[in-house]
């Protein structure tokens, strides 16, 4: 009886060993030497016939926007017919990645942080010459820095992403809380803490603050939206000049990100999603995509700037945008279908559906809610203070792009691992040193993802 | 549960077949018969093993233009003297082991108990064991969303909540998923709960085919009902028992789901519940280090090997079959 069991159990670790080696031999099959490496070749083609476009299967009502506006395309001219396919939301990176550039369609979603590695990849082909200048001008500032890879862009975005501190007006009205309006007059750290010890007075369960532990740390949602904008506001880096000893772990983040843990005793940790919305906290940290939930406040519900840590309040800006494929055949049809998505009538369509803040200065200009004297004008402002990448942040600039490099993975993944050790309760100094240690690890093995 | 048991009855009659085929001359039909197991095998088991080992001496980034390059023993030499590295590393092979430790005693040992309850012919018996063998039947990443619930720190969490409202306040609120001290435990609690049912099933089968009479003649002989459990009981369900604690230290060692699942929640030091599962998979497709993975995966085979002869050389001596 014995025999039997026990070689399972070298089996069941050969199965394991087994199910990695042949999904890494699989991805690196696909994506591994010679397919990567022979760079865009376009071709301008007739500009007319059928575009491939991919693009991520989102909420329902921005993939039924996204067919009207493809419809609409379709009859506003005879020539280009549009074949769309959309992959669901946790694959199509994936798909993305493990396509050979020659298999790419000639439109193509994607997610603002990938793109660097898309490119390093040769999967993408730069915008200039098939989209119109005017296309390109009409980008706000803060997408086009996503967009841009060494100088050149390859992608144009409909929509774009914020970060705010949403406050419950009466909770702070009742602690005798006044509150900022602007980016300028953001609170600072030192405020906020004060703030939090006011509120925490009148919120039931004595924690005023909501600050998304529900996305956890330890992944993409630290890393951009909640260790980033601590970072980049107190002044320092995740990166500089493509290393992390000395960016990450400096003193200025250490001081930032400790300030940061120590408001947990006021972190009502929201496992149900539901801490907002029923009144058990002030403020919530989190993204415009809470908007259509945070709304049933009616009149209660305020937008504020994250917390100043020095040098300004901050926050990341970035999401979905559109390229096109490397190797496309089709180049000017596919130029006219971006200039299309990224006409105002296609941005609103989209943007009402998903009620992100559109990306173009025309559409956000005349926006119903991001615009001037509209609810989330806040947020507006602060994707029109763009700061570009974090090593052109200054005092007054207020959105900052994820760092635009091919090593984006190991770097997302360290530095969110090192803001949820230090939140529970880790020597800020040592989780950043290790933290940065790995990440020039892996970007010496690479090279440091230079082409 | 059904293949382990064909399994189990498999080694008896083969032998009997290869001796009636050598017989009629059929010298073939052994290996015909065993070539699609062990093209199975070859192809799922040993190859992919051969490509891990192969990987390991290599640089492969996933996703990357560049090609592969031969680094010799260099994933293995990080491993063992890069500090950060085989701190990580060894500190997940601790929280395995410590798992291992702790669940295998408490779960067999939980397993029989229950086995022992249900086995009563009392009336309603179904309603109970099927309450019992319910953790089993829910998927675990729903479950874990309610466990999330009840470890969330703070007066709103389950537990917290429960142990305030018995102790009249006096307990405070404890962050068992935050703090390095109890995660482990946390996690330790919710996989027992989520598959003890199964081990218990298996115990309670065999219990069911402990003969009648035994306990019959141990009354005649005036054992009361606790040396009829110790000495009819459990040695008639010895072999059984044995298997639950092998599979329970199988399961142990690729303990990753429970891991994922609940320390994705934010407040959580992912070092302090790494084990060793979830590092390979972080390590291979979250920072696409694919050759840094395969020798992980390398060194943690050579570690479970020893374990799984180490303890078949143990239950040999105990007289295990």
């Amino acid at each position: 009886m014995m025999t039997i069991p026990k070689s399972t159990s070298g089996a069941r670790i050969l199965t394991a060993a087994a199910a990695v080696s042949i999904a890494a031999m699989a991805l690196t099959a696909c994506g591994g030497p010679g397919t990567g490496s022979a760079g865009p070749s376009v071709e301008a083609g007739s500009g007319e016939g059928t575009i491939n476009v991919w693009a991520v299967d989102g909420q329902a009502a921005e993939n039924d926007a996204l067919k009207k506006i493809i419809s609409s395309f379709e009859s506003s001219q005879s020539k280009i017919k549009v074949n769309l396919k959309l992959f669901p939301s946790d694959q199509y990176t994936k798909a993305v990645n493990s396509a050979a550039p020659e298999d790419l369609p000639d439109v193509l979603d994607f997610d603002g942080p990938t793109l660097a590695s898309f490119v390093y990849n040769g999967k993408m082909a730069p915008l200039k010459g098939s989209v119109s200048e005017e296309t390109l001008a009409n980008q706000t500032d803060s997408i086009k820095a996503q967009n841009t890879v060494d100088n050149a862009v390859y992608g144009v975005g409909m929509m774009n992403a914020g970060l705010a501190l949403w406050g419950n007006k009466k909770l702070l009205d009742a602690a005798g809380v006044t509150y900022p309006t602007t980016p300028e007059k953001a609170w600072t750290a030192e405020e906020f803490t004060g703030i939090l010890g006011k509120l925490a007075a009148v919120v039931p369960g004595g924690k005023p603050l909501d600050l998304s532990e529900q996305y956890g740390f330890a992944n993409e949602w630290g890393t951009c939206c909640s260790a980033g904008p601590v970072i980049w506001s107190g002044g320092g880096t995740m990166l500089k000049d493509n290393k992390a000893s000395g960016a990450l772990d400096s003193d200025a983040n250490v001081k930032s990100l400790t300030t940061f843990a120590s408001w947990k005793k006021y972190t009502d940790p929201n496992a149900d999603g539901l801490a907002f919305t029923n009144g058990r906290v002030a403020l919530s940290w989190v993204g415009h995509w809470t908007y259509p939930t945070y709304k049933a406040l009616g009149k209660e519900l305020v937008s504020i700037p994250l917390p100043n840590f020095g040098k300004g309040t901050k926050t990341a800006s970035g999401t979905f945008a559109w390229g096109m494929g490397a190797t496309t055949k089709n180049g000017t049809a596919a130029g006219k279908f971006l200039d299309f998505l990224m006409s105002d009538q296609s941005v609103r369509t989209y943007t009402d559906a998903n009620g992100a803040p559109p990306a173009t200065k025309t559409a956000l200009a005349v926006s119903a809610l991001y615009g001037p004297g509209k609810q989330l004008q806040l947020l507006g402002d602060q994707l029109s203070k763009a700061c570009g990448t974090e090593d052109q942040i200054n005092d007054s600039c207020v959105s900052v792009t994820r760092p635009v490099t091919a090593g984006y993975p190991i770097v997302t993944d360290q530095v969110g691992k090192a803001e949820a050790a230090i939140y529970a309760g880790k020597d800020a100094k040592e989780a950043l040193s290790a933290a940065a240690r790995a990440i020039d690890q892996d970007f010496a093995d690479n090279d440091g993802y230079k082409k | 549960m059904t293949t382990q048991t064909q399994q189990i009855q498999a080694p008896t009659v083969p032998a009997r077949r290869r001796s009636s085929a050598s017989l009629t001359g059929h010298r073939f039909a052994g290996p015909l018969f065993a070539s699609p197991a062990l093209l199975g095998l070859a192809i799922f088991l040993v190859a992919p093993f051969v490509l891990a080992l192969v990987l390991s001496f290599y640089r492969v980034q996933l996703n990357s233009p560049r090609p592969a390059r031969f680094i010799g023993f260099e994933q293995y030499t990080r491993l063992f003297t890069d500090p950060d590295l085989s701190a990580a590393f060894g500190h997940a092979l601790l929280n395995n082991f410590t798992f291992a430790l702790i669940v295998v005693p408490v779960q067999t040992v939980l397993a029989l108990a229950l086995a022992v309850l249900v086995n009563r012919k009392l009336r309603g018996m179904v309603i109970f064991r099927t309450f019992i063998f319910m953790p089993l039947v829910f998927p675990l990443a729903l479950t874990a969303v309610i466990w999330r619930l009840i470890y969330s720190r703070g007066d709103e969490g389950l537990l917290n909540a429960i142990l305030g409202l018995s102790s009249g306040g006096a307990l405070q609120s404890h962050d068992w998923l935050g703090d390095p001290s109890t995660a482990l435990g946390s996690i330790i609690v919710m996989s027992i709960w989520q598959s003890v049912s199964f081990q218990m099933i298996i115990v309670l089968a065999a219990l069911q085919s402990v003969p009648a009479e035994l306990y019959e003649a141990a009354s005649l002989d005036r054992a009361n009902k606790w040396a009829q459990f110790i000495n009819v009981t459990v040695p008639g369900i010895r072999n059984t028992l044995i298997f639950v604690a092998l599979i329970t230290t199988i399961f142990s060692f690729r303990l990753f789901d429970q891991v994922y699942l609940l320390s994705r929640s934010g407040s959580v030091d992912r070092g302090s519940t790494e084990t060793v599962m979830t590092q390979i998979i972080n390590t291979g497709f979250d920072n696409n280090n694919v050759g840094q993975a395969a020798a992980m995966t390398v060194i943690f085979m050579l570690i479970i090997t020893v374990i799984a002869i180490i303890q078949r050389a143990a239950a040999r001596q105990r007289g295990g079959v």
